[in-house]
């Protein structure tokens, strides 16, 4: 194990100080280290890079920054100590994705897709699972995963119960012996060309739509496993999107997360344990758009005085402040929560990415719109803060998605403790 | 109808259980290493087990009122989950079964339970709980 991630390991997670002892400024310390070794990973390894990794072509990616983020352990942040990760917790990994997407949200992406990944693992309580996988992530070489969700045809079909049954030419897994059969085709899937394996979501044969889904773990050297080509995106060009199809491939049973139609539970419980740190990479990149119109609005002179002090710019700037000030609480607030609570919490994640987002792409905006034509030139990184807040939305939970499980849980009966 | 006809039926076989993991030094060593403190509310019937390396308390009365972790579940669901009948992350994801405490505590404490698995059917079994 390298020596940077065995710094933050001289506490425990159980140490550390919750946010319901409301110190808003103090994160546990061990948190704050990662947090800082991130940001120093931002600045120094991400940043040289960040011009050419998104004009690069689409198929362009970067290993050596990958490396370099694994030594620092972003692979591994929430992965329990035991198994040589940081053990940071997922107030570690959104604190950290903060630092990594205020530089590249792109780049932020690679490492929060590979915990989504890990999830169901780590979700799954199995000793067997995780001591075949999550040491693959303490080694010296770089690994990655990714969750395998979206189809061409099934994208919020497999996230809100309710659509199950509507669900079209879905994945389908079918029991043969000791092993389970997968066949299928999956979209849009963040480091499915690279990943050492997959989160995957099949319906189980004979079951409608998707309401037969259950979770599995698939290596992606397994026979049958075929990486499709890479999207070209508007944006977080940083990290590979691409297909991932599954011609009969054998999974071994043990590889099943809990049972046979159990998936859309364990996928459901995944999301609510990310958004948490979907949210801190939106606040990133809004963060960064407002240091940005911040820098500018302090040195540009209109009618002989600072930009900063016409009230109109005075106002959009407090604005800004306000909404990345209130993002960063909560997605704080929601991390906290889902390191307390299994299942995850629904309401906190889904509030804080629903606001997070939003605020990602009004503050793009409003930079770009304070800085002008220059926040317009690719060469002042704005417009593309700007496409990047707006894929941040997309992924982990629309905003009408969101909507439905926050409603829902005003609805919800409370449970007493 | 509950598997279990009583809180005190369900506090005497989930209080053994517990009682069986303490008699295995490797848990217990652990358990103080860590600072464990597990306490289980079961509903339907309810009853309360609080678990530390130092013993088994049952009851509400009996046990203190903070543990590290906090397991909240019906005795149906126990009772399907040390069976083997239900698995820990189905459990965890439907919210069939509620924990509050460390996450990262949770996710070591899983592992440690093996033995109670095994044992669990037998205690069932003595206790006149059907499988």
């Amino acid at each position: 194990m390298n020596t940077a991630l065995s710094e933050f390991q001289s506490e425990s997670v159980s140490e550390s100080v919750s946010l319901s002892g409301l110190n808003f400024d103090v994160l546990p310390p061990e948190v704050q280290r990662f947090r800082d070794t991130a940001r120093a990973f931002a600045q120094d390894v991400v940043k040289p890079r960040v011009q050419h990794l998104d004009q690069a072509p689409a198929a362009h990616f970067d290993w050596q920054l990958v490396a370099q983020g694994h030594q620092i352990g972003l692979t591994r942040a929430a992965v329990p100590k035991e198994y040589g990760g940081a053990g940071v917790g997922m107030l570690g990994v959104a604190v950290a994705l903060e630092e990594v997407a205020a530089v590249c949200p792109g780049t932020a992406l690679i490492f929060g897709a590979t915990l989504l990944g890990q999830a169901p693992i780590l979700l799954s309580g199995d000793p067997r699972l995780q001591s075949r996988f999550l040491p693959l992530f303490s080694g010296d070489e770089p690994v990655l995963a990714c969750n395998a969700v979206t189809e061409e045809d099934a994208g919020c079909d497999l996230i809100i119960p309710s659509l199950a049954q509507h669900a079209q030419n879905v994945t389908t897994a079918r029991r043969d012996g000791d092993h389970y059969v997968l066949t299928g085709r999956k979209r849009f899937i963040t480091n499915a060309k690279f990943a050492a394996f997959a989160s995957v979501f099949a319906n189980m044969e004979g079951s409608p739509g998707a309401t037969g889904l259950t979770s599995f773990i698939v290596p992606l050297d397994l026979p049958g496993v075929v990486r499709g080509p890479v999207a070209d995106k508007m944006g977080y060009r940083a990290c590979l999107g691409s297909e991932l199809e599954f011609h009969d491939v054998r999974v071994p049973a043990e590889y099943m997360i809990g049972s046979e139609g159990e998936g859309m539970a364990i996928n459901m419980a995944q999301s609510n344990m990310a958004r948490a740190a979907v949210a801190g990479i939106s606040t990133g990149v809004a963060r960064s758009a407002l240091e940005q119109a911040i820098a500018w609005c302090g040195e540009r002179v209109q009618g002989g005085q600072h930009l900063r002090h016409h009230q109109f710019t005075a106002a959009k700037l407090a604005a800004m402040t306000t909404k990345v000030d209130a993002a960063r609480m909560l997605y704080l607030r929601a991390a906290d929560k889902v390191d307390n609570e299994l299942p995850p919490p629904v309401y906190e994640p889904a509030v804080a990415k629903l606001f997070a987002d939003r605020a990602a792409i009004d503050v793009a905006d409003a930079a770009l719109s304070l800085i002008g034509a220059r926040g317009y030139l690719r060469s002042y990184g704005v417009e593309k803060m700007m496409r990047d807040a707006l894929g941040t939305r997309i992924y982990e939970g629309t905003p009408e998605v969101l909507a439905l499980a926050i409603t829902d849980s005003l609805y919800a009966e409370k449970e007493e403790w | 109808m509950s598997t279990f006809s009583s809180g005190e039926m369900a506090a005497e076989v989930f209080g053994r259980l517990f009682s069986v993991l303490l008699e295995d030094e490797e848990f217990v060593a652990r358990a103080r290493q860590e600072g464990l403190s597990v306490r289980l509310v079961h509903t339907k019937p309810d009853c309360q087990v609080f678990v530390s390396p130092q013993g088994v308390v049952v009851g509400e009365e009996a046990a203190p009122q903070t543990a590290a972790i906090t397991l909240k579940m019906s005795c149906d669901t126990a009772h399907a989950l040390w069976m083997g009948r239900l698995m820990v992350p189905v459990a965890i994801a439907t919210g069939r079964l509620r924990i509050r405490g460390k996450v990262a505590k949770v996710l070591e404490l899983v592992p440690m339970l093996r033995p109670a698995f095994d044992r669990y059917p037998d205690i069932a079994a003595a206790s006149g709980v059907g499988a």
